[in-house]
């Protein structure tokens, strides 16, 4: 299996249920076709550098995956069939990929965020309370 | 650290061009990354030559295909919109 990269922009005037049927859609084309999803992002609604069928706004996903030349070869065949998507772009990142390797890794990364999150998050509430506190102090005296 | 004269030689000799990517590894060409593929780019979308940009021949070629990729995707431009009359 290789590993692949996918990027591809959907019309960006459709509603987000459109959107998230299309994820869906393509997304399942990958495990239809033996490929392995490592990673779906949603870059979300974007200003395009130029007009693309009459619109400036697309809806960018990228999916990181592991597949066979026939997956690529479908999902590319799929996304010129479906009028939603605009522009994709698949690249080859490497020609072998360790499946179980690459999804441990992916998992660690997504850990390494939320622990991020939640060590950020508390702060702010404590230089918040903090302030609050001195006030009903001076208030009292 | 030979700093001063260093600085002198610079009044005599042309200063010498290094290729960006190459000083600083932590530095990667990727098509999705457009804020730093736009400093390679002229005001009139053009692809700032080798000569100019001082990059060597082997990031020039990357680089110059990550943006060739990022036009493509419109996440840049091919040539610059107009400023709205």
């Amino acid at each position: 299996m290789r590993h692949y990269e996918s990027v591809w922009v959907v019309h960006g005037d459709l509603p987000d249920e459109e959107v998230k049927s299309a994820i869906d859609k393509f997304s399942r084309i990958i495990t239809s076709q033996g490929g392995v999803l490592f990673r779906l992002e949603e870059w979300g609604r974007r200003k395009l550098a130029y007009k693309i069928d009459g619109t400036l706004r697309g809806y960018y996903i990228l999916m990181d995956f592991a597949g066979t030349p026939t997956t690529v070869r479908e999902l590319e065949r799929n996304y010129r069939i479906d009028d939603r998507v605009i522009r994709y772009l698949t690249v080859k990142k490497a020609d072998k990929v360790d499946v179980a390797a690459r999804q441990a890794e992916i998992a660690a990364q997504a850990q390494a965020m939320a622990a991020a999150a939640e060590a950020e998050a508390p702060a702010p509430e404590e230089m918040a309370a903090e302030p609050g506190e001195a006030a009903a102090a001076e208030e009292e005296v | 650290m030979p700093a001063m004269p260093r600085r002198k030689r610079k009044q005599f000799f042309v200063r010498r061009k290094v290729c960006r990517f190459c000083v600083d590894s932590k530095l990667v060409i990727d098509y999705k990354d457009a804020a730093t593929l736009r400093q390679f780019i002229t005001e009139r979308g053009k692809i700032i030559p080798r000569r100019i940009s001082g990059n060597c021949a082997r990031h020039q070629r990357s680089l110059t295909r990550a943006i060739k990729q990022a036009r493509l995707l419109a996440l840049m431009p091919y040539v610059p919109s107009p400023p709205p009359a």
